[in-house]
C-alpha cells in the first residue's frame, strides 16, 4: 500500500480522480478464446489493466513427480510482463508474483473437479500485459473464464475485485493514483453462486466497520464482474452462431 | 514411506472428527494460543534480535540494519524488509535451497503487518534526504516447524524491532556494534492465524492441524483495534461471518499477547 | 434435435430437469459443470460442452495412432491426457494409425485398447471429441451421407480423431469442420447436405 503523500486531489465534490463513485467500477471488457494453440484463453480488460490468460490441459503432467495418483495438478503461473509497468520489471518471476500465484492458484483448487483428471495437470498461465492496479483480481477473473473456456469442469466461475480506502473514504476498484496513494487494499475472490470467499487479502489500515464496509464493496463488484463473465462465455456462443452462418451462404 | 502415509490417514480421520467434537489435539480451546515465551536480544551481534517459542515451534528474528540510497518514490524514507528461510533444519519436510512459495508468503505477510501498522516511522530513519537512508532488513529463521510459522514469525519480527537499536553513523560509515538511539517504533501489530478443519476455525495451530486443514486465515491487529494485514492461505473457502468470527478473536487475542510484548 | 429447446449454460448455472452428465449436486438441484450446451427434452436432458478433452470409456471405438513398440505391445496415443496399451498380434510400427475398442479403463486410468484395425495410407483430423455425435447422426445418418457423398471410407473416433479415405476426403473435411463448428444451431443437417452437393 502506498499511502505516500501527494498533492493529487483525489475526491472531489462526491466523484474520485477519473470521475466514478464510491461503487463504481471501471470499463471491462472480456473476450473468450483468443489463442490459437491454448486450450481455454481469455483477453481481459480492466480500466487501463490488459491481462492474457490460457489454459493448456488436462494433459499429461511433467515433471513425473509432480504428478498426483487421485486427482489433476493445478498450476497458476501470474506473471507481468517487463514493460506492463512505468518502472521496467525485469523478467522472471519475484516474490510478490510468486505470492501472487499462490493465493490465486489455492483460490481455484476447489473450485475445479481436479478428481476427473488425476495424473493430469492443468496449467493456467496468466500474463500482465500492462498493470494499472488490481492486475491479480483482473488475472484471476480472467484465468476463470479460460478456465471454462477449455472446458475444465467447475463448480462455478471465481470473480475477483479489490476494494480500498482512499481519503478516509471506502472505495471500490482502486486506480493506480489510488493504490499509490492510498491507505488500504481489500482483493477478494469469490463463487458468486454460493457467495464464499475463495481469495482475500489486506493490507493498510482498516478500522472493523471500515473491513466490513470494504468488504461489502468488494463483494458487490465481484458480482458485477461475474455478469461480464457470464455475458462474455454466452456472447462468444451466439457469435458463433450468427457469424458462421453468414459466412456459409458465400461459400459452395 | 507407505506405511507412514497409512497410519497418517487413520490420523488425519480421527483428529477431524476430535475437532468437531470440541477438542483439539493437544488440549486447547479453539481460541487459545499455546504456551508463549520469548528471548530478546538472543543474538547480541544482531542490532536487533528475539527467539519465540509458540508451543514447539521456534522462530528466531534478527534485525539488521544498513545505509543505502533511498528509493526514486520516497527520497525521505527508510527502508523495510523481511526475508523468511524455512530451512532443513526446521523440518524433514524442508529443503535448502532458494525460497519456495511458503517462505515467500510467510515473509510477505509478516512484512505486510510491520509496514502497514507504521510500526517503524520510516522517516525518521532518514540521514540525508535523496542521499542516505537507514535500511532495516529483517530475517526470520525458522529453526523449529511445528505449525503456525505466520505468528511465531510475526511475534519474533515485532520484539526484535521492538527491542533494536541504529547503530552509529560515522564518516560516511555505519559503526558496526555500536548503539546510537533505539530504533523509532510505534504500535505493536499482532498477528493471529486460524486453521479452518471439518468447519471449526481453530487459533494457533499445531502442525498436524495445519496438516489437515482446509484453509487459513491470518489478521495482523493493532492496538487500537485496526487490521493492517490479512491472508487467506489453502484452499477451503469461508463464509463473511466466519471472517467476523475469527477477527473478533483476534482482537481479544492478539490484546493479550501483546501484553507479552 | 433441431427443434430441441438449447440454452447456453457455464459452469454453476442450475439447470433443471433430469440430466446426468456434466452436473454436480448439491441441496437438491442440479448446477452445470461446464461451459457448454443445455438441449431441454421433455423425458431428458442433456448437457454437452463446448469443448473437452477425452476422457476414455469402455466400449468406446477410437482413431489411434502408435507411438511406442514395446515388448509384447504398443503404447497408443489417443488424444487423450491418458495414453493407451494395445496388446495385438497384428503388426505395427511407429505412426501408425489404428482403430481399435477401448476394453477397459481403470481407477488409475490405465486404458487398454482390443478389437484392432490398421488404417492405411488416408488421412487423418482432429475435432473437439464432444462435437462426435454430431458428426455421426442419430443412427449414423450424418457420417453415413458423408460417406455416400464424398466417396469416402469414414473412420470417426470417439477420441474426436477421424481417418478418411477415398474420392474426396478434402470436401468430406471441410464438411466435418463445419458441423464442429456449427453442432449447436439449427438447420445443420441441411446446410450440410446442401454443401455435399450432388
Amino acid at each position: 500500500m502506498g499511502g505516500a503523500k501527494t498533492n493529487l486531489v483525489l475526491w472531489k465534490n462526491g466523484k474520485r480522480i477519473d470521475g466514478r463513485g464510491k461503487e463504481d467500477l471501471r470499463p471491462v471488457k472480456i473476450t473468450v478464446g483468443v489463442l490459437a494453440k491454448a486450450d481455454g484463453s481469455c483477453y481481459l480488460e480492466w480500466g487501463g489493466n490488459k491481462v492474457m490468460a490460457a489454459v493448456y490441459g488436462p494433459r499429461e503432467c511433467f515433471p513425473r513427480h509432480e504428478q498426483d495418483p487421485y486427482k489433476a495438478r493445478l498450476r497458476y503461473r501470474y506473471n507481468m510482463a517487463p514493460f506492463s509497468v512505468d518502472d521496467r520489471k525485469r523478467p522472471g518471476p519475484d516474490r510478490r508474483s510468486t505470492e501472487i500465484s499462490k493465493v490465486s492458484r489455492e483460490a481455484l483448487e476447489k473450485i475445479v473437479f481436479l478428481e476427473y483428471f488425476p495424473k493430469t495437470s492443468i496449467d493456467v498461465y496468466v500474463e500482465v500485459l500492462q498493470a494499472d492496479a488490481g492486475t491479480r483480481c483482473a488475472a484471476l477473473s480472467a484465468a476463470s473464464v479460460a478456465l471454462a473456456d477449455a472446458g475444465v469442469p467447475m463448480k462455478d466461475l471465481i470473480a475477483s475485485c479489490a476494494a480500498g480506502k482512499v481519503d478516509k473514504e471506502i472505495v471500490v476498484d482502486l486506480n493506480k493514483a489510488e493504490d499509490n496513494f492510498g491507505s488500504a487494499d481489500l482483493p477478494i475472490g469469490i463463487s458468486p453462486r454460493t457467495g464464499e470467499i475463495y481469495l482475500m487479502q489486506m493490507d493498510g489500515q482498516l478500522s472493523r466497520q471500515e473491513f466490513d464496509e470494504a468488504f461489502s464493496l468488494a463483494f458487490k463488484g465481484c458480482m458485477q464482474i461475474y455478469e461480464k463473465q457470464k455475458k462474455a462465455l454466452k456472447d462468444k456462443f451466439e457469435k458463433m452462431t450468427a457469424t458462421e452462418i453468414g459466412d456459409l451462404n458465400g461459400t459452395d | 514411506m507407505e506405511q507412514t502415509d497409512l497410519i497418517w490417514q487413520v490420523k488425519k480421520d480421527a483428529l477431524r472428527r476430535q475437532i468437531t467434537e470440541g477438542k483439539r489435539i493437544d488440549g486447547r480451546k479453539f481460541d487459545e494460543y499455546r504456551k508463549i515465551e520469548l528471548i530478546p536480544n538472543f543474538v547480541p551481534n544482531a542490532e536487533g534480535s528475539c527467539l519465540v517459542k509458540l508451543g514447539k515451534t521456534q522462530v528466531l528474528a534478527g534485525v539488521k540494519m544498513s545505509v543505502m540510497e533511498p528509493y526514486p518514490d520516497q527520497q525521505d524514507s527508510g527502508v523495510i524488509s523481511t526475508n523468511a528461510e524455512l530451512g532443513p533444519l526446521a523440518s524433514p519436510e524442508f529443503y535448502a535451497g532458494p525460497p519456495d512459495e511458503d517462505s515467500i508468503e510467510t515473509a510477505r505477510v509478516v512484512d505486510r503487518g510491520l509496514r502497514e501498522s507504521k510500526m517503524i516511522d520510516l522517516e525518521k530513519l532518514c540521514i540525508t534526504p535523496k542521499e542516505k537512508v537507514w535500511s532495516v532488513m529483517i530475517d526470520l529463521h525458522i529453526l523449529d516447524h511445528d505449525g503456525n510459522l505466520i505468528d511465531a514469525a510475526s511475534l519474533a519480527a515485532t520484539k526484535a524491532l521492538l527491542n533494536a537499536y541504529i547503530p552509529k553513523y560515522e564518516d560516511e560509515k555505519v559503526v558496526l556494534g555500536t548503539k546510537d538511539k533505539k530504533l523509532p517504533v510505534k504500535d505493536k501489530p499482532v498477528s493471529s492465524t486460524f486453521a479452518k478443519i471439518a468447519g471449526r476455525n481453530v487459533l494457533d495451530p499445531i502442525l498436524e492441524e495445519t496438516k489437515i486443514m482446509d484453509s487459513r486465515m491470518t489478521f495482523v491487529t493493532m492496538e487500537n483495534g485496526y487490521l493492517c494485514a490479512g491472508q487467506k492461505g489453502g484452499t477451503g473457502p469461508y463464509t463473511k461471518k466466519e471472517m467476523d468470527e475469527m477477527f473478533d478473536v483476534a482482537l481479544v487475542e492478539g490484546k493479550k499477547m501483546r501484553k507479552l510484548l | 434435435m433441431e427443434k430441441t429447446e438449447k440454452m447456453i449454460v457455464i459452469p454453476g448455472e442450475e439447470v433443471q430437469g433430469p440430466i446426468s452428465d456434466y452436473v454436480y449436486t448439491e441441496k437438491g438441484k442440479n448446477y452445470s459443470m461446464v461451459y457448454g450446451l443445455l438441449y431441454k427434452g421433455g423425458e431428458k436432458s442433456r448437457i454437452v460442452p463446448m469443448k473437452g478433452r477425452y476422457l476414455p470409456n469402455a466400449e468406446d471405438y477410437i482413431v489411434g495412432i502408435i507411438t511406442e513398440v514395446k515388448h509384447g505391445g504398443y503404447t497408443v496415443d489417443i488424444n487423450s491426457p491418458y495414453s493407451a496399451y494395445l496388446m495385438s498380434r497384428r503388426e505395427y510400427n511407429f505412426g501408425d494409425v489404428v482403430f481399435a475398442k477401448v476394453a477397459d479403463v481403470n481407477e488409475v486410468k490405465s486404458v487398454l485398447l482390443s478389437y484392432d484395425k490398421k488404417l492405411f495410407e488416408g488421412d487423418v483430423i482432429e475435432i473437439s471429441p464432444t462435437k462426435v455425435p454430431r458428426v455421426i447422426g442419430k443412427k449414423n445418418s450424418m457420417v453415413d451421407m458423408l460417406q455416400e457423398k464424398t466417396g469416402c471410407e469414414i473412420y470417426v473416433g470417439r477420441n474426436g480423431r477421424i481417418w478418411l479415405k477415398g474420392k474426396n476426403p478434402t470436401k468430406a473435411e471441410e464438411a466435418i469442420v463445419m458441423i464442429e463448428k456449427e453442432a449447436h444451431t439449427d438447420g445443420l443437417t441441411e446446410r450440410i447436405t446442401k454443401f455435399l452437393g450432388d
